[in-house]
């Protein structure tokens, strides 16, 4: 099995998502044993952003690294599990709704597919950037 | 696709599902809003300037009788977002202090005279109201972000006390009042924090507002909804702008609330200003006063509403928050469509501060909107989503959102009007 970041790179639809966690300076807590359940956009919800947005967060790694933790959730957790819970805490600290179980819902974005296991974690793939508040 | 809601605000409501504005639109309703934002833009310029001066240089200075007078390099220090070097460069013009700021700056209203006489004449730009806003910040907090958390944690202490010492170094009364009672020095630098906070927070908007009025005047923005999406854009492409607070001591930089900290504008400042002025501020003295012991001032600071989304205008310091200081500062910087306009209604040049203190209501108005909407989008799902389920959820967070303009002070059933000036 491959870990997270080798699954993304490997889908090929994720360069957005990689490039953000090397400009958060995220690569090596993420190839670590972890685990930890990440909830992935695709390149098409960072290009749905307004123009610029994703420009000023690479620019400032603190800043982009505490986005890029609100996808993340420490653990491996499968779908049926996320389901059974209202909010996951998420690792920037803000707790992720799960707002709808048919079709699976992460706050408002939807997941397009789930449980891509990996060595140290589980993917889920999702369609919106996920912001906190 | 779901059934019209049966809000008092409908009507709003449904405007803001179809993308629009709490304000509506009309070609009057824009050039109020586009002319008051350059009236506005061109002090805010000085304002987020002197507001990292006092942070960064005044710091705990004693006798700070001469904050208010902004130093060349700070006069020369470049937006982060206007010029050529602007990342992302919002406004085309030059990142410098504006050229009409500078021109008042050196004749104000008596003419040509020493900078400190036209201090000391109140013949200047008014950071009082400034001020004002950073200690409705400072006095609310708690209200969202992280910011005022940090300022009551063990990091940011050792970080100010680093900086007290250093200041002091060389003035052992001062050390020794630190020693006696360090709270107080502690809680002065939490408020300079917040001059910090807001005066990045107001770097960003001075040439948000400037672009906005030129590309009115160039016919590129023609209606209300496109200046509420002009600001939906900006706040987005500025939310992880980094919120900090550096302190020179003698060449050096002390890092009271680090970059590193992760704070952003749109978490840290932007929202928290918008509930803070907006919406609630305090009861100011004035012509207008309030008995708390007959529960005219909420015992709750969340149901406070003197902010400017409630204010009932006098042309004296009064309620709401465009003070008389605000109206002043802005009645120097009218573009000539808006004095023509003003003429032509009210009493005309008499009454002139509460007829662009209404423009200002209104135009607060769209940015709210815009606030809303940015949130809508960030939290919630697109206005053409196809999933009803999705489409209640917008629905609910409007509804939740009017609510606060259903108590009597509020202002948006006057700006839905035209006769309101």
């Amino acid at each position: 099995m491959a870990t997270i970041l080798e699954t993304a790179a490997d889908a090929g639809c994720f360069g957005t998502l990689l490039a953000a966690v090397d400009a958060a300076g995220l690569r090596n807590a993420l190839e670590g044993t972890g685990p930890f359940t990440v909830l992935a956009p695709v390149d098409a919800a960072f290009a749905a952003l307004p123009p610029s947005t994703v420009q000023t967060l690479v620019d400032n790694p603190p800043q982009l690294a505490r986005i890029l933790k609100y996808h993340v959730v420490s653990g491996a957790r499968l779908q049926e599990e996320l389901i059974r819970q209202p909010a996951w805490d998420s690792l920037e600290g803000a707790p992720i709704p799960i707002r709808c179980h048919e079709p699976f819902e992460v706050k408002n974005a939807t997941v397009i597919n789930a449980n891509i296991v990996c060595d140290n974690g589980v993917v889920h793939v999702i369609d919106r950037v996920l912001l906190p508040g | 696709m779901i059934s019209p809601s049966q809000h008092r605000w409908a009507d709003v409501i449904h405007r803001l599902e179809a993308g629009g504005s709490m304000l509506p639109d009309s070609p009057n309703n824009l050039k109020q809003i586009i002319g008051i934002y350059k009236a506005y833009a061109v002090p805010m310029d000085f304002y987020w300037r002197d507001l990292l001066y006092i942070a960064e240089q005044v710091f705990l200075n004693p006798l700070p009788a001469f904050k208010y007078l902004l130093p060349q390099e700070y006069l020369d220090r470049p937006n982060s977002y206007a010029g050529p070097a602007g990342s992302p460069r919002i406004w085309r013009g030059e990142a410098s202090a504006h050229p009409e700021l500078l021109a008042f700056m050196a004749k104000g209203e008596m003419g040509a005279m020493p900078r400190l006489l036209h201090h000391l004449w109140h013949d200047r730009i008014n950071m009082e109201f400034a001020e004002a806003c950073m200690q409705a910040m400072f006095w609310h907090q708690g209200m969202g972000g992280r910011f005022n958390d940090y300022l009551d944690s063990e990091p940011y202490r050792a970080n100010a006390d680093r900086a007290i010492k250093a200041y002091f170094r060389r003035n052992p009364l001062m050390l020794g009042l630190y020693k006696l009672w360090p709270e107080m020095m502690l809680e002065k630098v939490k408020q300079l924090s917040y001059y910090a906070n807001l005066g990045l927070f107001w770097e960003v908007m001075a040439p948000v507002f400037f672009e906005m009025s030129d590309l009115y005047d160039e016919g590129k923005l023609t209606s209300v909804p496109e200046a509420m999406d002009f600001l939906v854009n900006g706040i987005f492409a500025i939310a992880g702008r980094p919120i900090y607070h550096n302190v020179m001591i003698e060449g050096e930089c002390f890092e009271i609330v680090p970059k590193s900290e992760g704070f952003t504008w749109l978490y840290e400042a932007a929202l928290p200003y918008v509930e803070a002025v907006f919406y609630r501020t305090s009861p100011f003295r004035g012509t207008k006063s309030y008995n708390a012991q007959a529960n005219q001032v909420p015992d709750q600071q969340a149901d406070f509403h003197y902010g400017i989304l409630y204010a009932d205008l006098f042309p004296v310091g009064s309620a709401g928050i465009p003070p008389t200081l605000l109206m002043q500062d802005m009645v120097h910087f009218l573009p000539p469509y808006l004095k023509e306009d003003y003429s032509q209604h009210g009493r005309g040049e008499s009454d002139v501060l509460i007829q662009l203190g209404v423009s200002f209501q209104r135009s607060m108005y769209n940015v709210t909107s815009a606030v809303i909407q940015a949130l809508r989008a960030a939290l919630l799902y697109p206005l053409d989503d196809t999933n009803p389920d999705h489409l209640k959820a917008n629905r609910q967070f409007f509804e939740a959102q009017m609510d606060r303009f259903l108590r009597p002070e509020a202002r948006l059933g006057e700006i839905q009007t035209a006769h309101y000036r």
